[in-house]
């Protein structure tokens, strides 16, 4: 491309080309976050729920930690090296969508600590499975919206579940939720 | 009938592709512009400074690891400029 003029109708196409070639095709670095905190969930869910199961001691709740500082740590080091080139607007609303899911379930998380019981794993189950819904919805990745949307369902069926089973029933959510979907996204991110 | 003047700055192949590309996205770093527009490392800063001078991006240099990183952003000057161009250009195809 050179320094030249364009006739009026060679600037409107220009424009409509530039524009098209912006529209970002998924990548497979958008799998990670998926593939990390998906299987850590379900690796400290299954952690937690045998040592609960053979002690009964409830400090192994503490270990449900490592998902936030473990998770972070990985994507801080896979992160620090890969070059953004872009970011648009749907990379911006995806990033609040997951900032504003994260903060609130790190916050809840405290609050049958402190506060009150309440159905944590079930409100965690649902928000991470609205995220992953609403970010189907903004990038118009259907895998994401179906799997949100099961999770969902699947988070208001775990209120049923009672006893440590229910952390067997949580870590399959976040298997379907986000560790099969980071699967398949990351596989078709490297056919591209 | 008077047709409206068009932007000298804008009407270039590559000043008019980098607007383009930054109108659609929110930021994009200097190989992601010189990729999409195929131009050559020179001939894109050559062009980011002009548009900078003029107001119409933002430019802004930093690193990322050891290695710099020049990221560009339109503004609110080059966008409603941009919008100008689009309808001189309108203009003048009767659209």
């Amino acid at each position: 491309m050179e320094e030249k003029n364009l006739n009026e109708k060679e600037s409107l196409e220009l424009i409509s080309r530039m524009i098209r070639n912006t529209q970002r095709k998924f990548e497979k670095e958008h799998a990670v976050p998926y593939l990390v905190f998906g299987y850590l969930t379900v690796l400290v869910a299954i952690v937690v729920w045998y040592l609960l199961s053979t002690t009964r001691n409830q400090q192994w709740n503490l270990l449900w930690l490592l998902i936030p500082i473990v998770g972070s740590v990985i994507l801080y080091f896979a992160n620090r090296n890969s070059q953004r080139e872009v970011q648009t607007f749907v990379d911006r609303a995806v990033s609040y969508v997951w900032i504003v899911c994260g903060v609130t379930v790190f916050v809840a998380s405290f609050v049958p600590t402190f506060y009150v019981a309440m159905p944590i794993l079930f409100l965690v189950a649902l928000i991470i499975s609205m995220g992953t819904t609403l970010t189907g919805g903004i990038t118009r990745m259907r895998l994401l919206t179906v799997s949100g949307s099961i999770g969902m369902a699947a988070a208001f069926f775990l209120l049923s579940v009672k006893g440590p089973e229910s952390i067997l029933f949580f870590a399959a959510i976040f298997l379907v939720t986000m560790v099969i979907p980071g699967h398949i996204l990351y596989a078709k991110g490297r056919k591209k | 009938m008077t047709f409206p003047t068009l932007d000298p700055l804008l009407h270039s192949e590559l000043r008019l592709a980098i607007m383009s590309i930054l109108l659609s996205v929110e930021e994009a770093d200097f190989n992601y512009l010189r990729d999409k527009t195929g131009a050559t490392s020179g001939n894109i800063s050559v062009q980011i400074d002009k548009l900078s001078e003029a107001g119409y991006i933002q430019v802004e240099k930093g690193f990322a690891g050891k290695r710099t990183r020049t990221v560009c952003k339109i503004t609110q000057k080059g966008a409603a400029a941009f919008e100008a161009y689009v309808e001189a250009l309108k203009g003048y195809l009767n659209l």
